[in-house]
């Protein structure tokens, strides 16, 4: 008797389960997935909750904040840009799931900014965005992979790549250190060794490498770090790594009265994100920093202008950081690209539109964008600045001295890129 | 009563196994990935109910040794090229000696000492990954099983074919637990967990029966571990984070621990709350930190009201009722 109750049961929860699974009817195709004549779908993930969110959480609020300002001036030929956003802490189990949600129930009609090397190669290799020909538009990385248009043949970068970076982190080092002891401080991963080809291509001789696995960043760890490259007495230490990692360095020496010449990459360099973690505006001082859009606190350039204003409107209070405003600036050039795949955009013409005008789209950056038909490569390069005493980024002497380079052999050089003017309103033309 | 094989049938596994390939062929795409979570699921709670609810030994590292198979398997695929199903060996011999080599150590502790030293592993190990570069670092390995074969035909996707092999490989499995269960090993088990002192006076050597229970258990979970990378395509270490573990065990107390009847209730849950917060979400029109947070308050608040309830899981919960209405009559 006890044995048919319990497979009475097997029995009842496995029809249970089925039942759950069965429940749902799918939903009727558009002409394009994600494509009705009101709306644009569009999708994101990204951690949200969890300790990889910091900083990172404000990006799918900024988007929406520019999406719903473009909605309320028209949108996209009429069509509303709506964008859907899930978390997946960081874990690559999860963004495989949220994407999958994204694609197969919500039906998007491209994904837009996933956050993270790992996350965007899990998807890649489960969800395979590519093979569903469903484009995946500027991704939240600077993994210089991803511009491999056989490996990836719908992603598009956007950040300039991890080997640019350090190419032009080399030329300045060259140019203002020559003869000074260099550390490094990077992540074992793609991540870092992306910077550590750059710094090859560059010719930089380190004094001392440090390398910390991901996860494994805290003051405990950083104390370890700052043993190391006193031991090795590097002048100019450079951090090349996430927020959580540039935090507890910087917070760490400020309480260790570790002082030498910072240089901080841009994926960890974001001064409110940093000074969130209670690192002291007066330990960024003097530091060297890099970011390919303009200084979020310029409020004379006409992007960081509208766009803080905006986001202001939408989250009063919220500081507008570099996160935001590259949020708001991505969702800028989505726009952008969903217009010029014409009156009904399809996946196939918003591929197209970027191959063929992606150079060409408005934006914030003050590098120029390299897509082109055989390359989805975007931002080409950084400008160089100093935090000031409030611990922002700032351009030295108020001009923006900016290089470009590219994720191979190319020299770097200053940048003679100029910005065209902002289209009016700051919407797509 | 003893005509009666002790031994669980293998029909109702083989009717099962039918009546998924059938709703395999009529669910969408995104169903039929979900089904393939739940039976990774089901197998590496299942892992957690022989440990714990069996034999009475808590682990809070189960993500650790699922993170000991996905290499396993991911390292034996892509170095040696094994065959798909070989390296889903490799990967259940491989956290099985990971168990043996755990339990032996674990059958010297008892209760938060124990759940200390594996709480330990899940944090530390899956880390280990990034000191060796055959494992890949952070970024991990891809895990690519391959295409469905093209006998299958062109419009069968790539989940249906992880479903297949997950759901299999899962219906094996638990037919095989099940009969372990049934025989002098449960029994023994159970006898150990009820009161190790008078299992040990009717002759039974608990220290190798607990490490027994170890090395299975573990070995389930290096098959959980290798179907999961299955269906992310890639084996790294942030796909097991401490969290995956603690989820496990959720899902083992939603399922009733001391049961191996339940572990569709534990599995289904955890793959079905994500989507239920989602649709509650957008029912209330939730800010974003709602949206967000809602699926860990629920899992939270289900466990709460689990133990307060139904302390031994909805299955038992029903079974003592039942065993108490036959009693009445």
């Amino acid at each position: 008797m006890k044995a048919m109750n319990r497979r009475k049961l097997i029995t009842a929860s496995a029809v249970l389960a089925i039942v759950g699974l069965a429940a749902t009817a799918i939903p009727a195709q558009a002409a394009e997935v994600g494509v009705s004549s009101t709306e644009i779908k569009l999708g994101m993930t990204l951690p949200m909750t969890g300790t990889a969110s910091l900083g990172y959480n404000k990006i799918p609020g900024a988007a929406k904040a520019y999406f719903d300002y473009l909605n309320a001036n028209g949108g996209i030929n009429g069509r509303k840009v709506t964008l859907v956003v899930k978390d997946d802490r960081y874990v690559p189990t999860e963004a495989v799931s949220k994407t999958n949600e994204l694609i197969l129930k919500d039906k998007v009609m491209a994904l837009m900014a996933p956050l993270g090397t790992a996350n965007v190669k899990a998807v890649a290799s489960s969800v395979n965005p590519a093979r569903r020909g469903v484009p995946v538009l500027f991704v939240n990385t600077g993994f210089s992979g991803f511009a491999d248009t056989k490996k990836y043949p719908t992603t598009y970068t956007v950040l300039p790549s991890y080997v640019m970076e350090a190419k032009i982190m080399g030329q300045y080092i060259k140019e203002n250190f020559a003869g000074k002891k260099i550390g490094l401080l990077y992540q074992d991963d793609d991540f870092g060794t992306d910077a550590l080809a750059g710094f090859k291509t560059a010719g930089v001789d380190f004094a001392v490498k440090v390398a910390y696995a991901s996860g494994s960043q805290g003051a405990a760890a950083a104390a370890g770090w700052i043993t190391k490259f006193k031991a090795a007495e590097a002048d100019v230490v450079i951090l090349f790594g996430v927020s959580s990692a540039t935090s507890a360095m910087l917070g760490t020496a400020a309480q260790l009265k570790y002082a030498p010449q910072w240089m901080l990459g841009s994926v960890g360099g974001d001064a409110t994100t940093i000074k969130l973690t209670g690192v002291p505006a007066g330990v960024l001082y003097n530091a060297i920093g890099f970011s390919p859009v303009p200084a979020t606190t310029d409020m004379k350039d006409e992007y960081v202008k509208l766009f803080s204003d905006i986001y202001a409107k939408a989250f009063p209070g919220s500081a507008f950081d570099l996160n935001v405003l590259l949020g708001m600036n991505t969702a800028f050039m989505t726009a952008q690209a969903l217009k010029a795949a014409g009156q009904n955009p399809t996946r196939k013409s918003l591929m197209a539109a970027i191959d063929s005008k992606g150079a060409t789209f408005a934006n914030s950056a003050l590098v120029p964008a390299g897509y082109s038909a055989t390359s989805h490569v975007g931002l080409t390069g950084y400008w160089v600045g100093k935090y000031s005493p409030t611990g922002d980024l700032a351009p030295v002497g108020g001009t923006y001295v900016a290089y470009t380079t590219d994720s191979g052999a190319g020299a770097v050089v200053k940048s003679t890129y100029k910005r065209p003017a902002m289209p009016a309103k700051g919407l797509p033309n | 009563m003893h005509k009666r094989h002790n031994s669980s049938h293998i029909i109702p596994f083989i009717l099962g196994g039918v009546v998924l390939y059938f709703i395999s062929g009529i669910v969408d795409e995104l169903r039929v990935y979900q089904g393939a979570s739940i039976a990774v699921y089901v197998v590496a709670i299942s892992s957690i109910i022989l440990l714990t609810g069996y034999s009475g030994q808590v682990s809070l590292g189960n993500g650790a040794l699922m993170a000991v198979g996905a290499y396993a398997a991911a390292v034996s695929h892509i170095t040696w090229h094994f065959p798909i199903v070989l390296s889903f060996f490799v990967a259940v011999l491989a956290a099985a000696l990971g168990g043996a080599l755990l339990g032996a150590a674990a059958a010297r502790l008892t209760g938060p000492y124990l759940a200390g030293t594996t709480l330990a592993l899940a944090i530390g190990l899956p880390s280990l990954a990034n000191q060796f570069s055959i494992l890949g670092g952070e970024q991990g390995l891809l895990f690519d099983v391959g295409f469905p074969p093209l006998s299958l035909g062109e419009s069968f996707t790539q989940y249906k074919w992880f479903f297949w092999i997950a759901a299999l490989a899962t219906l094996i499995m638990m037919w095989l637990l099940q009969n372990i269960l049934r025989s002098r090993y449960g029994r023994t088990w159970r006898a150990g967990r009820g009161n190790e002192v008078a299992a040990q006076l009717s002759g039974i050597n608990t220290g190798r029966s607990k490490i027994l229970a170890f090395t299975l258990s573990a070995g389930l979970a290096g098959l959980a571990g290798a179907m999961l990378s299955m269906t992310i395509g890639t084996v790294s270490p942030s796909a097991f984070p401490l969290a995956l573990s603690f989820s496990l065990l959720t899902g083992a107390v939603l399922s009733g621990i001391t049961t191996l009847g339940g572990v569709m209730i534990g599995a289904v849950t955890l793959v079905a709350i994500p989507e239920v917060a989602d649709v509650l979400a957008h029912r209330l029109g939730s800010s974003e930190s709602v949206t967000t947070n809602l699926p860990g308050l629920m899992v939270s608040a289900l466990l709460i009201v689990t133990v307060l309830f139904v302390p031994n899981g909805p299955v038992e919960q029903h079974r003592a009722r039942a065993a108490k209405k036959l009693a009445q009559k």
